[in-house]
């Protein structure tokens, strides 16, 4: 099991190129496998910490990985912050939309759906949990 | 993350070295700012080195593609990477832009 303890802010994520390194080594991630893991864990990251604890600084975010070679990955983010269902609050993204037509920002959780195989949100113990497997 | 800019003949060119994740993208402000100074000509991005792209990033871009459509120049992305290519598609992004 990879644990990847970080506090609720945005430098903090810089610790996650590393973490991904790491499960790549161990896994033997192809290139394209590591740059989506790397993309479903910076999106749904940066949303737990930008939203989870409004106006609070260091607070906990758990980041969790754990996988068997050559079978899947399962990854967790849990925070103890208010309750938020990124899956739920995330808007329909139109890849149609021309660049007058397309609102700043939004296409995070959008791109975690993308990347991974599942995404699935949880709230248990007062704690929100997002768990995102992928099939190697 | 570095953006090296320089000017080119019909106007600048961004060459972009390194990972445009979360973190990175709060700290290139002033480089994408000076890129926007060239709204009303070509900008061209140069992607050859840029290992990783998220949404910050993404939002970085259709920033500047903005106020080009406004000012009636181009953004054009070049060099993009298989993976960073794969993003633009999922995204649409990559019919908003020239590419290369």
């Amino acid at each position: 099991m990879f644990k990847l303890p970080i506090t609720n802010d945005i430098s903090e994520m810089e610790q996650l190129e590393k973490f991904v390194d790491d499960m790549a080594e161990a896994f033997k991630l192809e290139d394209d496998f590591k740059f989506q893991l790397g993309l479903a864990l910076d999106e749904a990251v940066a949303n737990v910490v930008m939203y989870a604890y409004p106006e609070q600084e260091g607070m906990p975010i758990h980041i969790e990985a754990d996988g068997e070679q050559g079978k899947k990955l399962i990854i967790r983010i849990i925070d103890e912050g208010i309750e938020f269902n990124p899956l739920a609050e995330a808007p329909d993204v139109d890849t149609d939309a021309t660049t007058e037509e397309r609102e700043i920002g939004g296409l995070g959780i959008f791109l975690v759906k993308e990347s991974m195989d599942t995404v699935q949100y949880e709230r248990e113990n007062g704690k929100n949990i997002l768990t995102m497997t992928k099939n190697l | 993350m570095e953006i090296i800019i320089k000017e080119i003949k019909n106007g600048v060119e961004g060459h972009f070295v390194g990972r445009l994740d979360t973190v990175a993208a709060t700290k290139v402000g002033s480089e994408m700012t000076k890129l926007g100074e060239y709204a009303d000509k070509e900008i061209l991005l140069d992607f050859a080195e840029l290992e990783f792209i998220s949404s910050s990033g993404l939002r970085l871009l259709l920033m500047l593609n903005k106020q080009a459509k406004a000012k009636k120049g181009k953004v054009i992305i070049a060099n993009a990477s298989d993976e960073v290519k794969h993003v633009l598609k999922l995204t649409g992004f990559i019919s908003l832009f020239e590419i290369r």
